[in-house]
């Protein structure tokens, strides 16, 4: 099933360990987080809620959302719709948005 | 609290708002914000959580909100309307003044508004997002009172009940007609789930009916997505007329229920007329509306582009490249609150990027979506190339189920960020 296939397969993609590196939290990072980042909370939702389909990721390791989302753009992880939304932001601004959401209470 | 015990809250608050505002400083002022919508609800309380000292005052004449998205699902009895309200005790408890009052005038010059029992209420920046109104002259015959027999249901509440009783009350075989307008309006995908769902919910309850789709274009959202849905779960129930094949509605009869195009006219058992929109009318009252009804405004802090000092969200902003969509009002409203925390301090706020999603229903465990990533490009919010998009047209293992099921999960994600 087509989303059975997805943890599992991420899953073993980060235990296999990436080479990422996520960038440092900004000290101070611009109010309401780096360009793009308010926008991912329409879907991840930013307090606990109870029932969603769509993980959270505020307090995730950034490089954890890092991976994810190269992964997602070149889509050598299948998704139904982050792959669309990764290809919007270059290396520098997933990095940002992943320190950022990393800084977030879980 | 009673309205009254509010108003001389707020008239307290208004006459001190000046001098406290010196004393707190840099970095504090006060926001009014107009609409309690997706938009402004997530403004407001955007702007207390990430600068407390803030004033802001939520004017918004509805103690409870009813929300459009998901109002199709309760035309096709797949939810209730019950499921679409929400009330302002979140945004109250988030630190918001919610004034139950609509705004009546703008003083663009004076930094203040006008309610509608006469107080008024400085500001140092304003936010309007009054959503849409109807164009009530746009189709000849059809006015508010011809909405009551051939209900809208583009704002949601006792349109939706009206137009789902209506179906309810159809005799099975009856021909159903909606019309959609041109671009652009609230919700580009929302007249062809619309269509879908009530499809869904006729094969079950009126196996004989039909619908009858008239368009005035020639394309729409997620058209070949929705047509191949249409040919594979309802074949021979939907029939859209575009633009050039005389799909455009020039008068309507409420009285017989019939919509004339120029190529004919046709009757209906039921009838849903989407009409013509334009912004909330107090964005033509403030000045921040332009000709063509909608408000002009930059592309970082959505400033009006007519009238500096008030940031316009939402449906009633001309938004480059976003669609009209709950989604979108909550992702501007976001980065415009971060935007005026920096402007009231002194800072030059981020070129900002926002994500537009929307889901669509075709039937009650078939989504489709459309999505796009934005950033400011000439002065404009455009579409950053290579990004977005729609679902693929070829589905695997399950993936229409998976996005019906995202859909629901991004209903109550949103409501809960704005009014949880
Ligand atoms: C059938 C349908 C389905 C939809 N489905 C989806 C979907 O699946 N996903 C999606 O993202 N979007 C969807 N939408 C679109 C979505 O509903 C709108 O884009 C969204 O509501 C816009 O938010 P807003 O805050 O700009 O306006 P609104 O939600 O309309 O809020 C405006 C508020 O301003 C208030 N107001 C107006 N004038 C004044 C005044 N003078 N003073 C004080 N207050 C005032 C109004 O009372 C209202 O509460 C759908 C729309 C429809 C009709
Ligand atoms: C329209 C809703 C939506 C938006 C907006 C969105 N996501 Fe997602 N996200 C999803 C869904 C759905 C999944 C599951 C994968 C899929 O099917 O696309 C997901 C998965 C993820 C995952 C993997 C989580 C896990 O544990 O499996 C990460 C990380 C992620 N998204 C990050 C982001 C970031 C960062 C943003 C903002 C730039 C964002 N998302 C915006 C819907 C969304």
């Amino acid at each position: 099933m087509y989303r059975g296939l997805l943890p599992g397969l991420a899953a073993a993609l980060l235990l296999a360990g990436s080479a990422t590196r996520a960038a440092e939290p900004p000290p101070n990072g611009p109010l309401g987080g780096p360009p793009g980042a308010s926008s991912c909370t329409g879907c991840h939702a930013s307090q606990k809620i109870a029932n969603s389909e769509i993980p959270r990721i505020a307090g995730r390791k950034a490089e954890d959302i890092v991976t994810f989302m190269r992964q997602y753009r070149s889509g050598a992880w299948p998704s139904s719709v982050m792959g669309r939304i990764a290809k919007g932001f270059d290396d520098q601004q997933i990095d940002a948005i992943a320190a950022w959401f990393a800084a977030q209470p879980e | 609290m009673s309205t009254r015990r509010h108003f001389m809250k707020l008239g307290a608050a208004a006459a001190l708002a000046p001098a406290v505002a010196s004393a707190q400083g840099a970095g504090a002022g006060r926001v009014v914000v107009v609409g309690g919508g997706f938009a402004g609800a997530t403004a407001a309380r955007t702007l207390k959580a990430l600068e407390p000292r803030l004033t802001v005052t939520l004017v918004e004449p509805n103690p409870v909100y009813t929300a459009c998205p998901f109002s199709n699902s309760v035309l096709a009895n797949l939810r209730e309307i019950d499921q679409q309200r929400f009330g302002y005790d979140g945004v109250k408890r988030a630190g918001v003044t919610v004034a139950e009052t609509s705004v009546t005038a703008v003083d663009a010059e004076g930094k203040s508004v006008t309610l509608a029992d006469g107080n008024k209420l400085s500001y140092d920046r304003l936010v309007m997002a009054p959503g849409i109104d109807f164009n009530w002259t746009a189709i000849p015959g059809y006015d508010e009172a011809a909405a009551q027999k051939m209900p809208h249901a583009w704002k949601a509440g006792a349109q939706t009940v009206l137009l789902r009783q209506q179906l309810q009350a159809m005799e099975d075989g009856g021909l159903v007609v909606m019309s959609a307008p041109a671009n652009p309006f609230r919700c580009p995908p929302g007249p062809y789930e619309r269509a879908s769902l009530i499809a869904y919910w006729l094969k079950i309850w009126k196996p004989k009916s039909k619908l009858l789709l008239l368009d005035a274009k020639d394309a729409f959202s997620k058209q070949r997505l929705f047509q191949n849905g249409w040919a594979e779960l309802y074949p021979g129930r939907i029939e859209w007329v575009s633009l050039s094949q005389g799909g455009k509605v020039t008068s309507v009869d409420p009285a017989t229920l019939t919509l004339v195009t120029e190529f004919g006219s046709h009757k209906a058992a039921v009838a849903n007329v989407i009409p013509p929109q334009r912004a909330g009318a107090i964005a033509a009252q403030a000045g921040v509306a332009d000709r063509t009804g909608w408000c002009p405004v930059e592309p970082v802090a959505f400033e009006s582009t007519l009238r500096p000092g008030i940031h316009v969200l939402g449906d009633a902003a001309i938004m480059g490249g976003m669609p009209k969509s709950a989604f979108a009002a909550n992702a501007q409203a976001k980065v415009c609150a971060a935007a005026i925390v920096e402007l009231l301090a002194g800072r030059r706020p981020q070129d900002p990027i926002l994500i537009n999603t929307c889901y669509s229903l075709v039937a009650a465990d078939y989504g489709i979506s459309i999505a796009g990533v934005y950033h400011p490009d000439k002065g404009l919010l455009a579409d950053i190339p290579g990004a977005g998009g729609t679902s693929p047209l070829e589905a695997v293992g399950g993936l229409r189920g998976q996005e019906a099921l995202y859909a629901a999960s991004w209903f109550r994600t949103i409501t809960a960020e704005v009014y949880g």
